[in-house]
């Protein structure tokens, strides 16, 4: 395994080629960057392949010494890095086929390849580092690709906002991290990984202290993976260009907080108070997303909501000690999102409509697209045997075996209300009558959807109780001392799951086909619930009221206060210094007559010292 | 010994420029190209001083020493003060000597748009050079003193002569404080020399190691004079609230003498609190090490709030500079290795990242006649080589990992997680209000809708290009593989 790295280096190169000939290559852009993102993509498999048979890999080299400091870099090859390694490139080469029709008529297209060959250097750089350091680096670098991806229509003042938040909000959680990352060091002596892990287990590290770290690593893992308070940003990414939502604000950046949290596992497994930090904000942030995904209209909103909730998802199973069902929910949750968003691209591509109310009826226009997003809303419903299914049930096991009994009932109120948001837009969208002309999408987007719909469905039979738990039974072959705690979920949680994921599809089929429940009885009865949830719980506002509105009221003091009293304190003893210029040397008046003064002055002042001291020596 | 006249010889080189030049009729067209070849020669010889440089050996190298002039005097007729003239390079000045000759090289290209007075002007441009040279050769203090007058001297002429709307103002504050300034650092070396007898820096340092020399230098005393060093280089820095001269030098000076100041010039503060302020008197250095610290945190966010509600990118981005020294000096009072290399790290890294920014807002001023952010906006439609470089930049600058701003922080912040952990905790606040500005500032200008009034304006051209990807190059090479400062820097004993 000793080329791992040409992983990362194949985009890489792709990203510097399509820079640096951009107008050349043009549109031909796309077929280079597929074509090196599919070369990447069978490295991971090799990798995958070759982890099987010969298992953890580690390799690492001085980056930095200075003294007794040390900065290594190095890749790493463990069940978990394989594994991001096979989403991540599967992935990356699926948008990027998909992107070639997409972006079509986009006359800056050769950019925004380039941009996605920079973001999956970067994506696979960061799931392959075996040292802190190196996972911030990249971390990073994946945030500032999502931002020149995020702000790609620049002449757009909705994008350029949009860019500007997702890199400073994610960034707030970034210097969580990175304090982490300095107190680390101090504390266990290196910033690798095993390093790290070691030093906790023996106890160089107080408990206080594993807290302190552990939540700072995970107030990181929040801004990046959109949980609250730090989600912001995420709805407002969806500014990007659909692909990059697949890709980026789906499958693979956000999931990187999860990822995070779950390589760095053994330091929360050390601390209660930050294990129950992580469920609790993973639970709530759950819920909270999917209430305001239940009466969003843009398309790609109700999505981007979605992947918060279902992030919160994967955080409430690590937070329970469940390795395995967060591991596996990331996975799964990487098909069926980034098939959803794809396909709700074909449905942009072919509609030019983003607001759910206006479109609908595009199930008779847009057949391929309207089964593949029918298999994707089936999958993220967790309706029984497609891979949301199996791996929502693996997290309702873990919350429930580990007695967090307020955070299980949440989360599954929240499968219901996920099975009823999702398929509130897909009756919107695809059922009743057609508004407007649509025509389906070219192969190069269908095919990669039809990739992604496949795994969708049949994913979930990596880790089930029934068939066997190969992928649970894999990651504990990790180098790192990660408890796995094997539970067998008691069989009423898959059924009752299973009930409210279908009650959901119900209700949704009753108030937007049959229409024997009026669909605006939020709306109608309690107008406030709505107008809160429409307005998602006032927190942008609050934000911008208190943070941002407190950030120049508090800055303008101080330039009021560098400008009036600073200067005018200046200003004051240069009109003293004139005044002594003027009548001490009765020069012109001038700049260079002043110098002389000073040089003068300064000259008194030598020769004083000089004297003083001099008569201290004799 | 050729080698040995090398120091001489680069400090000296920009005079050959000076001469030329002083004998060439000012309207001759050929001047400006003049001018740009007369920084190559210490371009070139920087580039040999590096390479004969040996890495890893601690210590002054390539030294000089002529004895220069005695002073007899009456308190002590026997033995005379010597003062030599004398030169050599640690691993510090060796990278800001390349640093000076490359940016002043590169800066002299942006000089070539000006309309007036080009003979004039780079007869003193080369005359700062020499200064600056000199300044980073020095091994003796009377030396480094009158280098540093001559590069105050110059920067004053230029700023006078052909800065901007308020020149004459910027130039005359520029005047009060570094006059003041050098006027202390003066007292300082008077105070060494009468005390010790010599002015050789690296002597001064062994010798007040030495603690036989708290006989003539209690510690009060010590304490006093790196006060006035703090002062004397902290206004150079600048420290606020020692900081007003430096906005209105970035302001109004003409863009080639800007990239010089921020980019080296500042650091000519940087270089002597560490040189001499951590050299001389260590102990004394840490004992006033959490002021250090708070001076620099001051520095850190002062700079970046008010940095966040400038409407113009010039001041906008001297308060950036201010708040960026603020590292500086929080790696400096961390007292360790970490932070200390930080410290430095971030003086070279600043000094490449200032020099590119001004380059760009050279660009920026030639092309839309503007640097108020309200009236720029939508340029990345019209000219998108500039918008990436300006983005490049604006990302350096906010310590991007893989650009040298970034190992930069990381380094001074580890260091003052160790020796000062709360202080490190309300710093870190300062790396998320850069971010704030630096984009606020960068996509004001690249990005929003494209304007009418700036179609058909030219994108760079092929040497400003050039220019933004020599520096950007260097700036992701010390941000990717960072050892290569380290290998020259050597291990800088700063408290030991």
């Amino acid at each position: 395994m000793g080329y791992v790295w040409l992983i990362p280096v194949l985009p890489l190169l792709s990203f510097l080629i399509i820079l640096f000939t951009r107008p050349v290559i043009y549109k031909k852009a796309g077929i280079v960057g597929t074509l090196f993102s599919g070369a990447a993509f069978v490295g991971s498999l090799i990798v995958l392949f070759s982890h099987f048979q010969e298992g953890n890999y580690l390799v690492e080299a001085n980056w930095l010494s200075i003294d007794a400091i040390t900065l290594t870099v190095g890749f790493e090859v463990n069940p978990l890095n394989a594994l991001m390694l096979v989403i991540v490139t599967l992935v990356s080469f699926l948008v990027h086929m998909y992107s070639i029709g997409y972006m079509e008529d986009d006359e800056r297209i050769a950019t925004f390849f380039a941009y996605l060959g920079l973001f999956t250097f970067s994506m696979t750089a960061l799931v392959m580092s075996p040292n802190l350091l190196q996972i911030y680096f990249f971390w990073e670098l994946v945030g500032v690709c999502s931002f020149l991806l995020v702000g790609f229509y620049f002449y757009k003042p909705e994008a350029k906002a949009a860019a500007k938040k997702a890199f400073i909000v994610t960034r707030i959680g970034d210097v969580g991290l990175l304090v982490a990352i300095f107190l680390l060091y101090w504390q266990a002596g290196t910033l690798e990984l095993d390093g790290i892990f070691s030093a906790a287990e023996s106890g160089a590290i107080t408990p206080t202290m594993i807290t302190i770290i552990a939540i700072l690593i995970f107030v990181g893992a929040v801004g990046k993976s959109g949980q609250f308070p730090l989600h912001t940003w995420l709805p407002d990414a969806m500014e990007g260009p659909t692909p990059v939502s697949a890709l980026i604000h789906a499958a693979t950046m956000v999931a990187a907080g999860v990822y995070l949290v779950a390589v760095m596992f053994p330091l929360f497994l050390a601390s209660e108070a930050a294990m129950t930090t992580v469920a609790i904000t993973g639970g709530v942030t759950a819920i909270f997303a999917a209430t305001i995904a239940l009466v969003q209209n843009d398309i790609k909103r109700i999505l981007a909501y979605s992947t918060i909730s279902q992030l919160g998802y994967m955080m409430l199973a690590l937070g329970t000690a469940g390795y395995t069902a967060a591991v596996f929910h990331l996975t799964t949750h990487a098909f069926f999102k980034a098939l959803l968003f794809l396909a709700a691209g074909s449905v942009i591509h072919a509609a030019h409509e983003q607001n759910i109310l206006k479109l609908g009826g595009l199930g008779k226009k847009l057949k391929g697209t309207a089964l593949l997003f029918l298999l994707g809303s089936l999958a993220l419903s967790g309706f029984p045997l497609f891979s949301g299914f199996f791996s929502k049930d693996e997290i309702l096991a873990s919350a429930f075996s580990d007695e967090r009994y307020i955070l299980f009932g949440l989360a599954l109120f929240t499968a219901f209300l996920t099975s009823f948001y999702m398929f509130r837009l897909y009756f919107l969208v695809f059922a009743g009558e057609g508004k407007g002309g649509a025509k389906e999408s070219p192969r190069t987007m269908l095919i990669p959807m039809a990739v992604l719909a496949v795994l969708a469905v049949f994913s979930g039979f990596i880790q089930t109780h029934w068939f066997g738990t190969f992928l649970g039974d894999w990651l504990e072959t990790t180098p790192y001392p990660v408890i796995f705690s094997s539970v067998e979920a008691p069989l009423w949680i898959p059924i009752l799951a299973s009930a409210l994921s279908i009650g959901g599809i119900a209700l949704a089929w009753l108030m937007y086909v049959k229409q024997s429940v009026p669909h605006n009885w939020l709306y109608g009865s309690i107008k406030e619930v709505h107008q809160v949830l429409d307005r998602k719980y006032y927190i942008d506002e609050i934000y911008q009221g208190v943070f941002v509105k407190g950030l120049f009221v508090f800055s303008y003091f101080w330039s009021y206060f560098d400008r009036f009293i600073v200067e005018g304190t200046a200003a004051a003893m240069r009109g003293v210094v004139t005044q002594l210029g003027k009548t001490g040397v009765k020069v012109q008046s001038g700049q260079v007559q002043t110098y002389g003064a000073v040089a003068f002055s300064g000259l008194v002042i030598v020769l004083l010292v000089i004297a003083a001291l001099g008569g201290y020596f004799q | 010994m050729t080698e040995s006249y090398l120091l001489t010889l680069l400090v000296f080189s920009p005079l050959l420029g000076i001469i030329l030049l002083c004998f060439m009729s000012p309207k001759h067209h050929s001047i400006k190209w003049i001018g740009t070849l007369s920084t190559l020669l210490p371009l070139l010889l920087t580039i040999i001083v590096f390479s004969l440089f040996e890495r890893g050996i601690e210590g002054v190298q390539l030294q000089q020493s002529h004895t220069w002039f005695e002073l007899m005097t009456s308190i002590s007729p026997n033995e005379p003060y010597i003062i030599s003239f004398e030169l050599g390079v640690t691993g510090l000045s060796v990278l800001f000597l390349f640093l000076t000759a490359l940016i002043t090289f590169l800066a002299s290209f942006t000089a070539h748009r000006m309309k007036d007075g080009l003979k004039g002007f780079f007869i003193i441009f080369l005359a700062l050079e020499l200064g600056i040279l000199g300044v980073f050769s020095s091994e003796n203090l009377f030396l480094f003193f009158l280098f540093f007058e001559i590069t105050l001297v110059s920067t004053f002429l230029l700023l006078g002569r052909w800065g901007g709307f308020h020149k004459e103002r910027a130039a005359f504050s520029f005047l009060i404080y570094n006059g003041i300034g050098s006027v202390l650092l003066l007292v300082v070396i008077i105070t060494l020399f009468v005390e010790l007898r010599t002015t050789n820096i690296t002597e001064l340092t062994l010798m007040l190691k030495d603690t036989d020399s708290l006989e003539y230098l209690s510690y009060d005393a010590r304490m006093w004079l790196l006060v006035l060093l703090v002062v004397a280089f902290g206004t150079k820095l600048p420290i606020v609230p020692l900081h007003s001269w430096m906005v209105r030098v970035h302001v109004e000076a003409p863009i080639a003498v800007v990239m010089i100041h921020a980019g080296v010039l500042l650091k000519i503060g940087a270089y002597g609190l560490i040189r001499f302020g951590g050299g001389f008197f260590p102990e004394q250095l840490q004992d006033m090490a959490v002021v250090l610290a708070i001076l620099g945190l001051i520095n850190l966010l002062y700079g970046a709030f008010i940095a966040f509600v400038q409407t113009e990118l010039r001041a906008l981005l001297a308060y950036s500079s201010i708040s960026h020294m603020g590292i500086v000096l929080l790696g400096l009072a961390s007292f360790n290795s970490a932070g200390v290399q930080g410290a430095i790290f971030q003086t070279i890294s600043h000094g490449l990242i200032a020099a590119l920014l001004f380059l760009l807002i050279g660009v920026i001023v030639d092309r839309f006649g503007t640097t108020r952010l309200d009236e720029l906006g939508g340029v990345a439609s019209q000219t998108p080589l500039f918008a990436g470089f300006f983005l490049a930049a604006g990302l350096a600058s906010l310590g991007l990992p893989g650009m040298s701003g970034f190992i930069s922080e990381f380094l001074a912040f580890l260091g003052v997680f160790k020796a000062m952990p709360v202080i490190g905790a309300i710093g870190v606040i300062g790396i998320i209000l850069t971010a704030v500005y630096i984009l606020r500032a960068v996509l004001a200008v690249t990005f929003g809708e494209r304007r009418p009034s700036f179609d058909r304006k030219a994108d760079l051209t092929a040497t400003e290009l050039v220019s933004s990807s020599v520096l950007l190059i260097m700036i992701i090479w010390i941000g990717v593989y960072p050892a290569i400062l380290t290998s020259t820097l050597g291990t800088i004993g700063i408290g030991g």
